[in-house]
C-alpha cells in the first residue's frame, strides 16, 4: 500500500515537470510564427535604413553648399571694403585704442576735462579717420563707431558747460556783504568759502587786490573744482603779503 | 479500488512524457537563426536611431545657415549702401 502511494507521488511529480517543460519549450511552428515576423520586420527595417542613410547624404550635401555659399558672402563683403586678416586686426585695434581714451575722458570732472580739451580733439581725429576707412561700413564696426561719436560729442557738450562760466554782479557791502569769500560761500556759487582765490585768479584783469572788489563789477565763476596749483600759489603769497604788511605796521 | 486510481495516475504520467516527448520542436540551429535575427533587427532599430539624430542635427545646421546666409546678403546690400556714400 505505501509502495503504491510513494509511486503515485512520484508520477504526479513527473506529470508536472513534463508538463511545466512542454510549456516553456517552443514548437515548430512557433518558431517558424517568429522567424516570419521577425524577418518582414528586419527587411522594413532595412528599407527604413536605405532611405534614410539617401536622405542623410543629401542633408550633408546641402549642408556643405550652405557652408560655402555663406564663406562666399562673407568673403565677398571683406573684398567690397577690401579688407585682409592683418588690416582688420590693425583697425579693430584703433577703435579699442579710441573706446579706452573716451573712457578715460569719460570720467573726468568737466573742469578737468577742460584742462585736457586737447585730447578730446586728438580723439575726434582719430575717430574721423577710422571713419574714412571702408572697414568703417563693416556692420560689425558701424554701430560702435556711431556709439563712439555719441559719446565724443558728449564730451564736447561736457565742455561747452565747463567753458560757459557763470558770471556774479558784485553788490554792495552795506548791502550785500560781498568779499570774494563771501561771493564764494554762497551755496549757488561754491558753497566753500575757501574756494575764493579760484574766484580771484579767474578775474585777475579787473581783480589786482582781491580785498577790493567794486559794486557793479562782473566776475566770471568757473566750475567748482579743487583749487589748482597756481591758485594755491596765488592764495600763499597773498596771506605771506597780509602778514608782511602787518609786521612793517 | 485504491490499486486501480494508483495505475492510472501511473499510466497517465507515461501518457504525459511520451506526449512531450514526441512533439516537433525547432532544432540547435533554427533556434541560432531566430536568435541571430533579433540581434540584427535591434541592431538595425540602433542604427536608425542614430541616422535620424544625425538627420536632425544637420536640419539644425541648415536651418542656422539660412538665417545667416539671409543676414549676410542683407549685411552686403547695407556695406555696398554705405560704401556709395563715402
Amino acid at each position: 500500500m505505501k509502495i503504491l502511494n510513494r509511486l503515485t507521488l512520484v508520477a504526479a511529480l513527473v506529470l508536472f515537470i513534463c508538463a511545466s517543460a512542454a510549456a516553456q519549450e517552443m514548437t515548430k511552428e512557433e518558431w517558424q510564427k517568429q522567424m516570419t515576423e521577425f524577418t518582414a520586420k528586419r527587411n522594413d527595417l532595412r528599407n527604413k535604413l536605405t532611405a534614410l542613410q539617401a536622405e542623410v547624404d543629401r542633408l550633408k550635401k546641402e549642408d556643405a553648399d550652405k557652408a560655402a555659399a555663406l564663406k562666399k558672402c562673407n568673403d565677398d563683403i571683406m573684398a567690397l571694403v577690401g579688407a585682409t586678416p592683418e588690416a582688420e586686426r590693425a583697425f579693430a585695434a584703433k577703435l579699442d585704442q579710441i573706446d579706452a581714451k573716451i573712457n578715460e575722458l569719460s570720467r573726468l570732472s568737466n573742469q578737468d576735462l577742460w584742462a585736457r580739451k586737447g585730447e578730446v580733439d586728438d580723439v575726434q581725429k582719430m575717430l574721423d579717420e577710422v571713419e574714412q576707412n571702408k572697414m568703417s561700413a563693416l556692420p560689425k564696426y558701424y554701430n560702435r563707431i556711431k556709439e563712439q561719436q555719441n559719446r565724443i560729442d558728449a564730451l564736447k557738450k561736457s565742455l561747452e558747460a565747463a567753458q560757459i562760466a557763470m558770471t556774479y554782479t558784485v553788490g554792495t557791502w552795506a548791502k550785500d556783504r560781498d568779499c570774494l569769500w563771501n561771493i564764494a560761500k554762497k551755496p549757488k556759487i561754491y558753497d566753500n568759502a575757501f574756494l575764493w582765490p579760484k574766484i580771484w585768479q579767474n578775474n585777475r584783469e579787473q581783480i589786482k587786490n582781491p580785498d577790493i572788489i567794486k559794486p557793479g563789477q562782473k566776475l566770471k565763476i568757473p566750475p567748482k573744482a579743487d583749487l589748482t596749483k597756481e591758485e594755491k600759489a596765488a592764495h600763499r603769497s597773498y596771506w605771506q603779503r597780509k602778514q608782511a604788511a602787518a609786521v612793517q605796521q | 479500488m485504491k490499486k486501480s486510481i494508483g495505475g492510472l495516475v501511473v499510466a497517465g504520467a507515461m501518457v504525459a512524457v511520451l506526449a512531450s516527448g514526441c512533439s516537433s520542436k525547432p532544432s540547435a540551429d533554427e533556434l541560432k537563426q531566430l536568435d541571430d535575427l533579433k540581434a540584427e533587427v535591434s541592431s538595425l532599430e540602433r542604427e536608425i536611431s542614430a541616422k535620424e539624430s544625425e538627420k536632425a542635427a544637420l536640419m539644425k545646421a541648415i536651418a542656422d545657415k539660412n538665417a545667416q546666409l539671409s543676414q549676410c546678403e542683407k549685411d552686403k546690400a547695407l556695406v555696398q549702401e554705405r560704401l556709395k556714400g563715402m
